[in-house]
């Protein structure tokens, strides 16, 4: 067991560090709270492309792609360094994470010639349709439906809580083309097609972040499905799993403590109590970076993984959960005026144990999985 | 970095397991607090893997391992502090070794070899004779024992009182995983197989979510106790210290409401992990000496 970085790992890391230094605006600070905002989504769109053209956009991808076939590591100590630095690539990470991933799995010829090459470049913005109104959790249990039209799909639905979908050029669609969760079939759908309206909901989260996305009579040919009709689940299931430990949240999280008790120090307030309880966030960041790591190891050496990445997800939810508390406790100016980054980590730190999966079904999932725990009675 | 255990680590990992097989078994008319085995310890003597940590290829990462694995046994002996903390003394201190912290009744102290005799953050060796320890009744299930003093202290440097301390929040660290995932794992059993209501108690969400916690925070002292040996500074082992007596704290309540009436009973294993757990709460001074540790070491640092 080796826990140290390699002299390569230390140089990336450096690199990308020198670059975030170049690149980020002097009001970066202030603008990272929207990751889903007009201006973010515009500033990522140059920030990825010279990200791209510095080959740190997608260096984990194939070469044919625009990769450099990097291993694990090397994407994830750039999301580690990203996200610390509060998300410069807005909803992009999405695709590098994994819809890019997912269309060279399942995609066709066609779908990855037009979309990965814009993605690999940092010129386009996806959104996930995957919640409705009547399925979070239950996700299998979607009701937007997409039915043969001449030769095509005629689509009809609505999806909630969705990312990114002010700014998005396409969605990556769940809709339902059979009974249960093997008659769900995925979508590309390009956001300006006839029929598809999108609402902003107001939320604590930052401007820009989440979404009502309607689809009515929205007409898409054969060729805008992904896989084979019914494959859907099959798909996504892999997606998730991937963004489970996509975003290293512990990162922000441990820089945001640092932060806090710098700031508490020089306000000569940092002592046995507040130390105490800092410490004790800090814990909780440090398990969660372990848990994020061994999957990572797991992913290098291409060793199954199962339960972990939902106990890495909920450890890193406790790890968030206790480092907004601590700000909420001990800085609470920073989430009135006094510091965007404390109130950036504060909006995403909250969504951590909702998106991809609320935390409850990861425990779920290491009752069955892990613990082998009798299943509960459906 | 690299989680996987090389060859050598991996050949110790299987001959511990090889050994740990024999003393898997409660025997069914132990109704006590200390399951002590001194054929574990001789066994392990013999095969001289108390001195594990001084091997370079296997080192102190090795050390917690095996820590960690012994310490789900439902008997136990002085395991940790032989494997992780005696060998970074200056000397070759004969073992057992145990600790005696601010006057306290400690784990092993009557049979001890070699005492750390602790006040405050200051260390001290001593090799006691039989008139100067004495074994206490507790319902700790580890053999708890006293000393009376009067014996000569060789105090150990500011440096290697560090060095002492640091180890030890290492060995708790260890041993703490190990009792956890042992204690879990007996919880699961019991939840598998009690029915109420018609059905396993283990089909009840209530249940199945807090345990699944106290699997992720068992499985989180695990990996901060591997690498705080790996790393061996002292604010990793702080680290893996606190977050091992803060999960302690809450799993031993959790495990023992799952297992109701039936975890009171001496019949039953769970106390044999619950109650060591409970003896290494209060180890350097508890959550609160952890924390302090932490907040000196990972936060005294200049700003990033």
């Amino acid at each position: 067991m080796d826990f140290e970085w390699d002299d390569e790992q230390r140089a990336f890391r450096a690199k990308v560090r020198e670059f975030l230094a170049a690149n980020l605006p002097p009001d970066w600070e202030r603008m990272a709270h929207g990751p889903g905002s007009k201006e973010q989504s515009a500033f990522s769109k140059k920030f990825c492309a010279a990200l791209a053209k510095e080959g740190l956009l997608v260096p984990h991808w194939p070469r044919r792609w625009g990769g450099r076939q990097a291993d694990p590591w090397t994407s994830f100590i750039l999301a580690e360094e990203m996200w610390m630095a509060g998300e410069p690539r807005g909803g992009q990470y999405m695709n590098v994470n994994w819809i890019g991933p997912t269309l060279m799995r399942f995609g066709s010829q066609a779908q990855q010639e037009h979309y990965i090459p814009p993605m690999g470049r940092g010129e386009t913005i996806w959104c996930q349709g995957f919640s409705e109104p009547e399925a979070g959790s239950d996700l299998a249990s979607l009701r937007t439906r997409a039915e043969k039209a001449g030769e095509g799909y005629r689509i009809n639905g609505q999806k909630i809580w969705t990312s990114y979908a002010g700014e998005a050029d396409t969605c990556f669609l769940l809709a339902r083309t059979g009974a249960g969760k093997d008659g769900i079939s995925i979508f590309l759908v390009p956001m300006n097609t006839p029929g598809i309206t999108v609402r902003e909901i107001p939320s604590i989260i930052g401007e820009g972040d989440i979404h009502e996305v309607f689809f009515d009579d929205v007409e898409v040919p054969e060729s805008a499905r992904l896989g084979a009709e019914s494959q859907g689940w099959e798909i996504v299931r892999g997606a998730l799993s991937l963004e489970r430990v996509g975003i290293p949240r512990f990162a922000f999280a441990a820089r945001v403590l640092a932060r806090a008790v710098d700031a508490l120090k020089d306000a000569g307030r940092f002592d046995a109590g507040t130390g105490g309880h800092a410490a004790r966030a800090l814990a909780a960041c440090e398990a969660a970076r372990l848990y994020s790591y061994e999957i990572v190891d797991k992913r290098r050496h291409g060793t199954p993984i199962g339960a972990e990445a939902s106990a890495a997800r909920f450890a890193t939810v406790m790890a968030e959960r206790q480092v907004a508390e601590f700000v909420v406790e001990h800085c609470p100016d920073g989430l009135a005026g006094g510091d965007p980054v404390l109130l950036a980590h504060h909006q995403r730190g909250i969504v951590a144990g909702i998106a991809s999966g609320a935390a409850e079904i990861q425990l779920n999932l290491i009752a069955t999985e892990f613990l082998k725990l009798p299943r509960e009675p459906r | 970095m690299d989680f996987r255990l090389s060859s050598d680590q991996q050949t110790l990992a299987t001959e511990i397991d090889k050994l740990a097989a024999q003393f898997e078994s409660k025997p069914t008319e132990f109704h006590g607090f200390a399951l002590v085995s001194h054929e574990l310890e001789n066994q392990l003597e013999s095969a001289e893997f108390f001195d594990i940590a001084r091997i370079p290829e296997l080192g102190p990462v090795s050390a917690a391992l095996a820590v960690e694995r012994l310490a789900r046994l439902p008997y136990t002996a002085e395991i940790a502090l032989s494997m992780l903390v005696r060998p970074h003394l200056n000397g070759d201190w004969p073992r057992p070794l145990a600790m005696v912290e601010n006057g306290q009744t400690g784990r092993f102290v009557a049979a001890a070899k070699t005492l750390l005799v602790v006040n405050g953050s200051s260390v001290a060796i001593v090799q006691p004779t039989a008139a100067m320890i004495e074994p206490v009744d507790s319902i700790f299930a580890y053999p708890m024992g006293r000393f009376k003093g009067g014996a000569e202290m060789v105090p150990l440097s500011a440096e290697a009182s560090e060095s002492a301390r640091k180890w030890t929040r290492v060995a708790l660290a260890a041993e703490i995983s190990g009792l956890l995932h042992a204690a879990i794992a007996a919880t699961v059993e019991h939840l598998s197989v009690r029915k109420q209501f018609g059905r396993p108690l283990g089909a009840f969400q209530a249940l199945r979510h807090r345990l699944a916690e106290c699997a992720v925070l068992a499985g989180g002292v695990r990996l901060l106790a591997l690498k705080a040996a790996a790393t061996g500074t002292e604010a990793d082992a702080a680290l893996a210290a606190l977050q091992a007596q803060e999960s302690a704290t809450r799993v031993v309540y959790e495990v023992h409401q799952m297992l109701g009436a039936m975890g009171m009973t001496l019949e039953h294993s769970l106390h044999l992990w619950t109650y060591r757990l409970k003896a290494l709460l209060s180890s350097l001074g508890g959550r609160a000496g952890q924390a302090a540790a932490v907040a000196e070491h990972s936060f005294s640092a200049a700003r990033p």
